[in-house]
């Protein structure tokens, strides 16, 4: 009974929270116009959520491309067509892994940080004090940083690709000895814009940029104002953010196929 | 207040760092012109077997791309595909007694449709068809003319046949390459079974230029990565007395089959059997 | 309830607090709760820790609403503003946090000048000049290039007043604003809100415990116990109270009106003990 009434409520938690996250969605859409003035603090948070994420975000690209270069190569000798390689590279990291990776890395890494930010400035009553200095708090701080993010998370995803693609080429052409010509001719033969470039990497991690921004935003701004709190909402940005890029990257890429 | 411009700065080179390389990826790294969706016009073309063709696979006039096909579809009651493509309206000048030939991409590539430009004044329009088709050429036959020239181009220096017995040669066949060292030293001639033995006895032609290779050497049959063709390959052996014409190696090793080949690379993955791939994909 | 048309825009009163009723997580803050705020006066409002005195400031700011009765800010019913209005007014009201709410990413000149950046255009200099006007009068201008993590808890309060005063305001709350001071940071608040009265007729609303503090700075003392007022007066006549909440209060007595107990069942039943008779 108990173990039901439990369920129950995580079930019942879980649509709340859901549902909440929508409002709050909506409430920064509303406050989105008004938040227009602040457009100085959308390109600082943009500094601190994009450039900042800018290092992490090219290591990891650059590593990505480079092991997934050293696998195909493995695999694709076994078939004799280890020309594919920048091919499979491409398209590996273009519709999956640019996107997906990013947005993890984004969500551990500027997340995260967000969320803490909004959950110390409530704690320390920095939110309660912009309401009394007639500063929407919404506007000023949910607001932009939700802005920046959904900015942020595209252009770190073509960074991430494109270190990705040097990465491989790096590791096939230079270490490997795959043809350099080969390399190029057979990517670019393949790849295509609409199909890989568009629907791979722009629209998932716009998608992705939205979610990932909502929930940090959402969960820094809902937290209860204590150390507790804080720690607990970093934690379910995180997770959050991770269930809702995997299974959300699900849904896109049966949609954009 | 004096850390605004560099964060402004900061955030303006990262815009346009992300904006780069969203061109790098969009421009470089893809073909434009895959996209690239003018006016076209239709043309029909049958074809008896296109296979692996597929529905917007390119379309190309000497190598370049001029359209894409648009729909494949099996007419009812003919037995040949009914392929249209669509061509760019700019390549309006394609006479109407064009070739349309379905090419592979390389020896697994994709499948494209070539036009060849016959001589007729007349040229194409919407709704025109393609009347001189060639259709698919299987990877077996393609492969068989591919070796077999090879091998013939080989025995113009003139050359001496060995034997050899193999308990199973899988696939090879007559025309297939003979190699020492990864290089073609020559060709298969003939195999045939042996009523008494009851073993396959391949004639080997080896070129003339190769007449030192110890009489102790080994024969075996391997095959170019895991679908590739397969060949036999002569691993020199020590004795002081070289191969001459009609002699028969005695050391042979036979043919694998795919199945134990990929038993062998999933369960330990065998170094030795790459390299032959690497071979092959430089074709 | 208490006719809520007595309060008038001319009234000397800024604030007017009438049948002010909120329940929170089913506890009754205030009951029925009347109180005025004379204009130009200190006024401080005292209590017993957990009797709304913080909520009783957010509900003149409008950030919380009661369930009943209203509350008039200047001739304004606060609960019946728009937000634009609510926003318009608070631009008027100068609110000085417990803990300063200084904004950690910007140093004390921009936190002063942030009010002014966000409802005015005025140009650079114009900012400037106010900015330092206003940490002259708390006596830290010299501190405008630092960040308020490098402050003291009185300096972040006096730079948190200075931002409160930025836009010379009708009205300034001080929610507990001698929490946590050393003696002399304590006289420097304390001369503050008395200079800010005196000079400019800011109306000030003080919530405090510090009794000795507050008998040197208050003009109206209200004391609130249980939702209501249980007394006021000037800080002389308040003492000489001979309720038994000021007595305990000022007294400093731990059992009292407010119980040193918190509400709970029989004690010895809660050791496990049979209970003895009836």
């Amino acid at each position: 009974m108990s173990l039901s009434m439990t369920r129950d409520n995580i079930v019942l938690r879980s649509l709340e929270q859901i549902g909440n996250c929508g409002l709050f969605l909506l409430r920064m859409l509303a406050a989105v116009p008004r938040s227009l003035r602040h457009y100085r603090e959308t390109i600082r948070q943009l500094w601190f959520v994009g450039a900042m994420s800018l290092i992490i975000i090219m290591v990891c690209g650059l590593f990505v491309g480079m092991v997934l270069g050293l696998q195909l190569y493995d695999v694709l000798s076994i078939f004799g067509g280890t020309s594919a390689t920048g091919t499979v590279v491409a398209i590996a990291i273009y519709r999956e892994l640019g996107p997906v990776v990013t947005a993890l890395l984004f969500a551990g890494r500027a997340g995260t940080s967000v969320t803490a930010e909004i959950g110390l400035m409530r704690a320390t009553d920095q939110i309660a004090a912009m309401e009394m200095m007639a500063v929407d708090p919404i506007a000023y701080v949910a607001v932009p940083r939700f802005l920046a993010g959904v900015i942020a998370m595209p252009l770190l995803s073509c960074v991430f690709c494109a270190l990705g693609i040097f990465g491989g080429h790096l590791v096939g052409v230079n270490w490997l000895g795959i043809d350099n010509g080969t390399f190029w001719s057979n990517m670019t033969a393949t790849v295509e814009v609409g199909k890989d470039v568009i629907n791979g990497v722009l629209w998932k991690s716009f998608v992705f940029g939205i979610v990932v921004s909502l929930i940090a935003v959402f969960q820094g701004y809902t937290t209860p104002p204590t150390s507790e709190g804080v720690a607990y909402a970093t934690t379910r940005t995180v997770v959050a953010s991770s269930i809702a890029i995997l299974a959300l990257d699900f849904v896109l890429t049966a949609f954009l196929m | 207040m004096s850390q605004r411009p560099s964060y402004a700065v900061g955030t303006g080179l990262f815009i346009v760092l992300g904006f780069a390389a969203l061109g790098y990826l969009a421009t470089q790294t893809t073909s434009v012109v895959n996209t690239s969706r003018g006016p076209t016009y239709t043309v029909d073309a049958h074809f008896a077997n296109i296979g692996q063709l597929k529905v917007r696979a390119p379309v190309k006039v000497a190598g370049v791309r001029v359209g894409q096909v648009q729909s494949i579809t099996l007419d009812p009651g003919k037995e040949t595909a009914d392929v249209k493509l669509a061509i760019d309206q700019r390549y309006d000048k394609i006479p109407d007694d064009t070739v349309a030939t379905i090419f592979t991409s390389g020896l697994l590539g994709d499948q494209y449709v070539g036009l060849q430009y016959g001589s007729s004044q007349k040229t194409l329009a919407e709704g025109g068809t393609l009347a001189l088709t060639r259709p698919a050429q299987q990877l077996e036959e393609m492969l068989g003319k591919f070796f077999g020239a090879g091998g013939a181009a080989d025995n113009l220096a003139g050359s001496y046949t060995v034997k050899a017995r193999f308990t199973n040669i899988g696939a090879l066949s007559a025309g297939a390459p003979v190699k020492m060292a990864g290089v073609a030293i020559g060709s298969v001639q003939s195999v045939r079974a042996d009523p008494v033995k009851l073993d396959a006895e391949v004639t080997l032609s080896i070129d003339k230029k190769f007449n030192q290779i110890p009489d102790d050497s080994a024969a075996a049959v391997f095959t170019s990565g895991l679908i590739g063709t397969q060949y036999v390959a002569i691993q020199p052996g020590g004795s002081p007395d070289m191969l001459k014409e009609g002699d028969e190696l005695v050391l042979t090793q036979s043919a694998l089959q795919i199945e134990d080949l990929i038993g062998k690379f999933l369960v330990n993955g065998s170094p030795s059997d790459k390299k032959p791939a690497d071979g092959d994909a430089k074709h | 309830m208490t006719d809520p048309i007595s309060a008038k825009p001319d009234d000397s009163a800024l604030v007017r607090v009438r049948g002010l009723t909120t329940v929170l997580n089913g506890k009754k803050v205030f009951d029925a709760l009347d109180m005025d705020i004379p204009r130009g006066k200190v006024t401080a409002i005292m209590g017993p820790s957990g009797t709304g005195k913080t909520t009783l400031l957010k509900h003149i700011t409008g950030q919380m609403r009661g369930d009943a009765g209203e509350v008039w800010v200047d001739g304004q019913s606060v609960s019946k503003l728009s937000r634009e209005k609510l926003f318009e007014l608070r631009e008027r009201i100068g609110y000085l946090f417990q803990n300063s709410a200084l904004l950690t990413d910007f140093d004390v000149f921009e936190n002063v000048a942030f009010p002014l950046r966000q409802h005015t255009q005025l140009p650079e200099v114009l900012i400037r000049n106010i900015v330092l006007t206003k940490l002259q009068a708390v006596g830290l201008r010299g501190a405008a290039a630092l960040m308020p993590a490098e402050l003291s808890g009185g300096m972040a309060r006096r730079v948190a007043l200075a931002r409160a005063i930025v836009f010379d305001p009708m009205l300034i709350l001080y929610d507990e604003p001698f929490v946590g001071l050393d003696p002399i940071a304590l006289n420097q608040v304390l001369k503050l809100i008395r200079t800010l009265n005196e000079t400019l007729g800011i109306t000030s609303v003080l919530v405090a415990h510090e009794l000795e503090a507050i008998k040197q700075v208050a003009d109206h003392i209200y004391l609130i116990a249980n939702g209501k007022v249980v007394a006021q007066g000037d800080p002389k006549t308040i003492a000489s109270d001979g309720s038994p909440w000021t007595r305990q209060f000022f007294g400093g007595d731990a059992d009292g009106p407010v119980p040193f107990q918190y509400p709970a069942g029989d004690y010895a039943t809660s050791l496990g003990f049979p209970r003895r008779g009836a």
